[in-house]
């Protein structure tokens, strides 16, 4: 237990807690999003976050091919591989959301089997997803070439805001920016909403319900691959089951959040990266895990709908 | 298309006492024989590759039924998805590990031990989890599960990354040797086992408790306004399938002498779930043969046992879409009596 | 002097914004039929809730003989002796008829887990006394002949009855039916409304929810009629049945006849 790490390193704390923080609340949209249209969790996103980030990598070795190695780019060269890497990274995490909804859920929500059927057909895709990645890439990380050189903004404090970290942050609040407007201005928008608060007014209101659970599992995908880009940019390597542990965590971020809910998600991942830093900090890394769960049970005991959010669904006793 | 359960059952109605006594009899005897099964020409074909045919027999064969059983009990009877169900495997192995190499106990003093303190976590699990509906539900045990481990890995207690060598077998009972050289023996121990949990599950079904667990999987809400106490009859799926996690995990650690928590993985819990949904969620036959075939399969085919999780994932998802009942669902025999 | 088994004073319960019920004041005398009618979205299922600790009450009180019903768990309510049906059918489908009641009776029987585990002689009496008293519920619903077959597959006309069979395998002193009658012809009513007779007359007191007023005026003894989640009449079957608020919350002001 080291308690007076706080004091010396809180700003770097602080800071890295927000990218961190940040990065999880584009994945926990993945999670919140589902949840609000199917009242399901989205099971595989965590394994679509881990296809995105080896997407990333692969984008720039295989296509752009440059090797491990290769030294970092600059000017007009750097901004076009890093930002065609994101939109091939959001894409892809955006159909695979697409195929994991088809695969997944759909003909199990046509049937009308209960929930317990989803859940487990979710949780099928997403092991036979991470294992084919560890069939495919072996057990041991993979690296990725830096090609954005980490230079730094200036020092404050003991905080070094470093151009990734600074990148991610102001992204994804653009992001999360674009996303609301989307949302409460667009038609797709209205009707997401529409097909969150009930799917029977929705559907009498002549919604086309695949479509409306077909875009919302995409845009789930999006902000899911983004977050593997900017992972990808700021820890450089990646390996099979990197999907599970930040799963678990964007997961509790949406539910710590307020699931179902956009601003839960931000507020919700922006709290459990920082929660996770200073955790990370006292008790030494290895307890990160723990840490997270232990937010998750005592959230859903003590204040289930979240910061922000409904009811979760209890039984009553 | 023969249901092959219902004409089962069919056959089996038709029976009476003495008979049906001789079939049961005559089938346990059979697969008390399996042992025996690799090396006997006929059936030798059953032998397997890497790890011997007796030892596979117990691991992970009987040992899945086994876990099985149990996950059936909290997944199948009472329709409460629990995906960390490793963890009582855990206690139960550890709590052998601890206490025999630390305090010399042996195995059979450990028992009741491993499976009361796999109890306790079963309560302890139970009570918050269990107010939350499914999805929440399934995360929680899941994240249970993970503290477990990783519980395991970091203190010394456990012996961190390494694990705890040394276990000691179980003292011979009545000149009846558990080590290496008999895995027979196991195999005997784990299939009494198997058929007192059967016997247990049996004796539940068809009473009020049976009842409960299926009025609370059909219509949780309505089980409750017709007077059941849904928490205390989920609680005790909980601690019962917990229970049986915790005394094969005592056997196990037992058994293979050398444990650590890299032996418990959420995908452990995965594959026992995998078992389950196979053979037909609920129903005890369906879950045994689709715990052997699972745990059998991989050991006899090389290439289906390195992509083995692989297989496991897509299985999970092809029985949920194609057939959701299992390979032998559950179905009721109707009487229709006219008068 | 009637005695009041189930009592709502000044029950008031709101969702979000909306009101249910509000400031409801209601009695069910012990022995009686009493109909609780009123236009959809009155309240009257919202009542039903709120009475079994499905929902608990913003302010007001709730009493069952005597006795406060406040915190109460679902299970324990139905404990108490109150036993219910459903607007939509919502059996057990996959168990049998006989399950199906055997799952109420088997309510206020002691034996647990581990009684049934050892085969205890009580947990077997228990066992046998269920099941027959099962029986004689199906039966006395005629519905005896279905005992084995699983309630998915009945006819939608016994579904119901089993329902109520159910209910009052659960030894209720007052059994509250929501919409009973939904989807009977003339003769299944007639049928229906005999059988709520014969419900009293066995000791049961019965509150009901209906739309058809033939039936409810044919055998009630007093009727509560709601609307917007306040009770707006409350008297015997002939006076409510003239009542001028009654007539305009059914048929809506005099100008707009639709």
């Amino acid at each position: 237990m080291n308690l007076s790490v706080i004091a010396s390193e809180f700003p770097s704390l602080l800071l890295q807690g927000t990218a961190l923080g940040l990065i999880y609340a584009l994945i926990a949209l993945g999670y919140t999003m589902v949840y609000g249209v199917l009242r399901l969790i989205n099971f595989a996103n965590s394994e679509i976050f881990m296809i995105g980030t080896f997407t990333s990598m692969l984008v720039q070795t295989a296509i752009f091919g440059y090797p491990v190695t290769a030294k970092s780019l600059h000017g007009f060269q750097l901004i076009f591989v890093l930002v065609v890497t994101l939109i091939l990274s959001m894409l892809a995490c955006a159909l695979l959301a697409m195929l994991v909804e088809l695969v997944a859920y759909r003909r199990l929500r046509a049937r009308g089997t209960n929930r317990l059927a989803s859940l487990i057909s979710a949780i099928g895709t997403s092991f036979f997803l991470s294992e084919s990645v560890r069939i495919l890439t072996g057990s041991r990380s993979k690296s990725a070439p830096r090609l954005l050189e980490k230079w730094s903004f200036g020092e404050f404090q003991g905080a070094n805001f470093r151009i990734d970290t600074v990148m991610s942050i102001v992204a994804a609040i653009v992001i999360f920016i674009i996303l609301n407007q989307f949302v409460s201005k667009s038609h797709l928008g209205k009707a997401i909403r529409a097909v969150s608060m009930s799917e029977e007014n929705s559907k009498l209101m002549g919604i086309n319900l695949n479509r409306v659970i077909t875009a919302t599992f995409a845009i789930g995908g999006l902000t899911t691959g983004a977050a593997a880009f900017f992972f990808m940019v700021t820890y450089e390597n990646t390996v099979f089951n990197v999907g599970f542990q930040l799963g678990i965590a964007a997961f509790t971020a949406a539910v710590l959040g307020g699931i179902g809910n956009l601003q839960g998600a931000f507020y919700g991942g922006l709290s459990l990266g920082l929660l996770e830093q200073f955790s990370s900090a006292i008790l030494g890394s290895q307890w990160k895990s723990v840490t997270v769960f232990l937010v998750l049970v005592l959230v859903l005991l003590i204040r289930p709908s979240g910061i922000f959010g409904e009811a979760v669904q209890q039984t009553r006793t | 298309m023969i249901n092959l359960r219902d004409k089962g059952a069919e056959i089996w109605e038709n029976w009476n006492r003495p008979k049906r006594t001789t079939f049961t009899l005559i089938v346990i005897g059979i697969v008390a024989l399996l042992p025996y099964a690799a090396s006997f020409g006929p059936t030798s074909f059953l032998n397997t590759p890497i790890t011997s045919f007796e030892n596979v027999l117990v691991y992970p064969v009987g040992m899945f039924v086994l876990m099985a059983l149990g996950l059936n009990i909290v997944v199948g009877k009472s329709g409460l998805l629990d995906l960390g169900y490793v963890a009582f495997f855990a206690i139960g192995a550890y709590t052998m590990g601890i206490m025999s190499t630390v305090y010399g106990f042996n195995a059979w003093e450990v028992l009741p031990f491993g499976m009361g303190f796999a109890m306790i976590a079963g309560v302890l699990l139970g009570l918050p989890a269990l107010r939350l509906r499914g999805d929440y539900l399934a995360i929680i045990t899941l994240g249970f599960g993970e503290i477990i481990r990783i519980v395991a890995l970091n203190i010394p207690a456990t012996g961190g990354p390494n694990g705890i060598a040394g276990i000691p077998n179980p003292p011979a009972v009545a000149g009846v040797k558990f080590d290496l050289p008999n895995p027979q023996h196991f195999f005997w121990l784990v299939l009494f086992l198997i058929l007192l949990t059967i016997w247990m599950i049996r004796r539940f079904t068809v009473r009020r408790p049976g009842r409960a667990w299926e009025a609370i999987r059909q219509d949780e809400d309505v089980a409750a306004l017709m007077g059941v106490n849904t928490l205390k009859y989920k609680l005790w799926s909980f601690v019962i399938g917990a229970a049986v996690g915790g005394i094969a995990g005592v056997i196990y650690a037992s058994k293979v002498m050398v444990i650590a928590p890299q032996m418990f993985t959420f995908n452990v819990s995965v594959l026992i779930l995998a078992c389950v949904v196979f053979g037909g969620i609920g129903n005890i036959w369906g879950v045994a043969f689709g715990a052997v075939l699972l745990a059998y399969l991989p050991e006899r085919i090389r290439f289906i046992s390195d992509a083995r999780q692989l297989v496991f994932g897509l299985i999970l998802i092809l029985m949920m879409n194609l057939r959701p009942d299992g390979l032998l669902p559950r179905k009721k025999r109707e009487h229709i009596k006219h008068g | 002097m009637a005695e009041k088994l189930l009592e709502l004073k000044a029950a008031t319960i709101k969702f979000g914004g909306v009101t249910a019920l509000n400031e409801v004041n209601f009695h069910v005398n012990k022995g009686e039929i009493c109909a609780l009618i009123g236009p959809n979205g009155a309240g009257k299922t919202t009542v039903f809730n709120v009475v079994t600790g499905v929902y608990p009450l913003t302010s007001g009180q709730i009493l069952f003989q005597g006795q406060d019903l406040a915190g109460k768990k679902r299970h324990q309510v139905t404990k108490l002796g109150i036993g219910r049906t459903f607007q939509n059918v919502r059996l057990f489908g996959d168990m049998t008829s006989l399950e199906n009641v055997l799952t109420a009776t088997d309510v206020h029987k002691g034996s647990g887990l581990l009684g049934n585990l050892f085969g205890t002689p009580r947990a077997r009496r228990e066992e046998r006394e269920s099941r027959v008293r099962a029986q004689e519920l199906l039966d006395f619903m005629g519905i005896g002949n279905r005992a084995e077959q699983l309630a998915k597959n009945l006819p939608y006309g016994d579904q119901r009855r089993l329902e109520i069979a159910r209910a009052l395998g659960t030894e209720p002193k007052l059994i509250m039916l929501d919409e009973p009658a939904a989807g009977f012809n003339p003769a299944e009513k007639i049928e229906l409304a005999n059988t709520i007779k014969k419900i009293r007359d066995a000791g049961y007191t019965v509150l009901l929810i209906e739309h058809d007023m033939s039936l409810i005026m044919g055998i009630s003894d007093r009727v509560a009629v709601l609307d917007f989640g306040q009770k707006i009449a409350d008297d015997v079957p002939s006076v409510v049945q003239n009542d001028p608020k009654v007539i305009e919350a059914y048929l809506g002001a005099p100008t707009d006849a639709s």
